[in-house]
């Protein structure tokens, strides 16, 4: 059996389907859970067939979770002064974390959204394919000494840049309890009932939530998919975007195809066009 | 034992390696053709500016590729900070935020075992100076699949760690200094 009768099988017997993912990086996910569990594809296929419980650890071991407070500091100050500080006038505001993973740049966007004084007219929307992730997400809570460089690092970017800056510092305690002795650190209560977290697998398409959105993140999520959903995905974007709403994408992620054409850049992001051109 | 037929020459190193890859981007003619694929290890929580300090003396163009990027001859390629680096077989990119391997993302192990299985012996790979193993098992990939392996005189590392390792695991095809590396590159 190869890694892609694997996946059809998975498809056929599990709500997921991870036969678009891009090769290398699915094949080498794949390969990881058959060492750890001391498995063939043969195993994995029978147990997939079996064990429900055993599929949802599965989907959380091969899904990368990685996220990070503040992951690219300077994206997050250039996300204030570029997108946010225009977006303040309005009445509402809504925002769609895509891959939310963990909740660490939901807390990030929540942070930021206070301390701009826009935080009560924002509704924060939250997905991910992982049930586990986003249990954690909702919980808030997370070891203080694997987040706190991180978050330290885009305080010290704020802070060098304090001139030409809306936000000119954060203050740690305001925004989180910290204690150290238990290694923990917890995003500040308020922000927790806020976000709307969901259970939601892009493959599937169809959103679970009417809303349109002014900002929609999806940040290193797309580099997992093969071109062809990429480009399903990011109609999807398209599709739930207000005008002139605005997609975040990862640093080193780019629009493929035709949707090179429905986004005009600004910065480091990317904004909905309306306008149909071509562009050679 | 080399062929003229390599499709990417790919470069690994870490702690004292930004000195030995400038030299060696350099020194290169400025049209060498086969792409150029680095994976240094770099500092983690900013962008370091490696990219443009590498820009100032090299002869060809240095880019941090995009995900799904198509890789273009007469270009070297720098892994992103705080990503894995991998090629498939559509002589595209591919980038991945997953777990740090050998404590390192980028994981010189990951991209040089991605050219070895994509590129085969039309691989040239390159390992440098560097405190850590991170790279070893991935130029030994590289030599495994039959492409053409180099590895830094650790006579002429600043620290020898990375290349030993490498050594410990296998004998590469030859054993260079930065200035024989460069004219090797160069005879291609």
């Amino acid at each position: 059996m190869t890694y892609k009768e694997y996946l059809l099988e998975l498809k056929k017997y599990s709500p997921y389907d991870f036969s678009e993912y891009s090769d290398n990086s699915i094949q080498r996910r794949l390969q990881k859970v058959l060492d750890e569990y001391k498995m063939t594809l043969e195993e994995l296929r029978e147990r997939t067939i079996n064990d429900n419980l055993f599929v949802e650890q599965l989907v959380n071991d091969i899904t990368v979770n990685t996220t990070d407070f503040f992951r690219d500091a300077d994206i997050w100050l250039e996300y204030v002064e570029t997108v946010l500080n225009k977006l303040s006038a309005r009445q509402q505001i809504k925002i769609w974390h895509a891959g939310s993973s963990t909740g660490k740049e939901v807390y990030s966007n929540l942070i930021l959204l206070d301390e701009l004084g826009i935080l009560k007219k924002t509704q924060v929307f939250a997905t991910d394919i992982n049930q586990q992730v986003l249990k954690e997400a909702t919980q808030g809570t997370y070891r203080y000494s694997n987040n706190i460089k991180s978050i330290e690092t885009y305080i010290k970017i704020l802070e060098a840049n304090k001139d030409n800056s809306s936000i000119k510092s954060i203050n740690l305690e305001k925004h989180f309890n910290i204690n150290i002795a238990n290694d923990q650190l917890k995003v500040n209560n308020k922000y927790l009932s806020l976000p709307i977290f969901k259970k939601h697998d892009l493959v599937q398409g169809a959103i679970p939530f009417e809303e349109k959105f002014d900002i929609i993140f999806c940040r290193n999520v797309l580099i997992y998919f093969n071109t062809s959903l990429q480009t399903r995905i990011l109609k999807i974007f398209h599709d739930h975007l207000n005008t002139s709403g605005v997609l975040i994408l990862g640093n080193h992620e780019g629009l493929t195809g035709f949707f090179k054409t429905r986004f005009n850049r600004l910065g480091s992001f990317f904004v909905k066009s309306n306008s149909f051109h071509f562009k050679y | 034992m080399t062929n003229n037929n390599y499709k990417a020459i790919v470069i690994g190193g870490s702690a004292g390696s930004f000195s030995v890859v400038s030299k060696i981007l350099s020194k290169l003619n400025p049209d060498f053709q086969i792409p150029i694929i680095l994976c240094l290890h770099r500092l983690k929580y900013i962008r370091s500016g490696l990219v443009e300090g590498l820009n100032l003396k090299s002869k060809i163009n240095v880019i941090e590729p995009l995900d799904k990027e198509k890789i273009k001859s007469n270009t070297a390629y720098l892994a992103p900070s705080n990503y894995h680096l991998f090629i498939e077989f559509d002589n595209t990119f591919s980038l991945s935020t997953e777990e740090s391997y050998n404590h390192s993302r980028p994981s010189i192990d990951y991209t040089l075992s991605s050219a070895a299985h994509t590129f085969r012996e039309k691989c040239v790979g390159i390992l440098l100076t560097g405190a850590n193993k991170d790279g070893a098992k991935g130029i030994k990939d590289i030599f495994d699949k039959k492409g053409y392996t180099i590895v830094q005189d650790p006579e002429t590392c600043d620290i020898k760690t990375m290349p030993q390792a490498a050594l410990r695991l296998f004998q590469p095809h030859k054993i260079m200094s930065p200035d024989e590396i460069s004219a090797f590159l160069n005879s291609l």
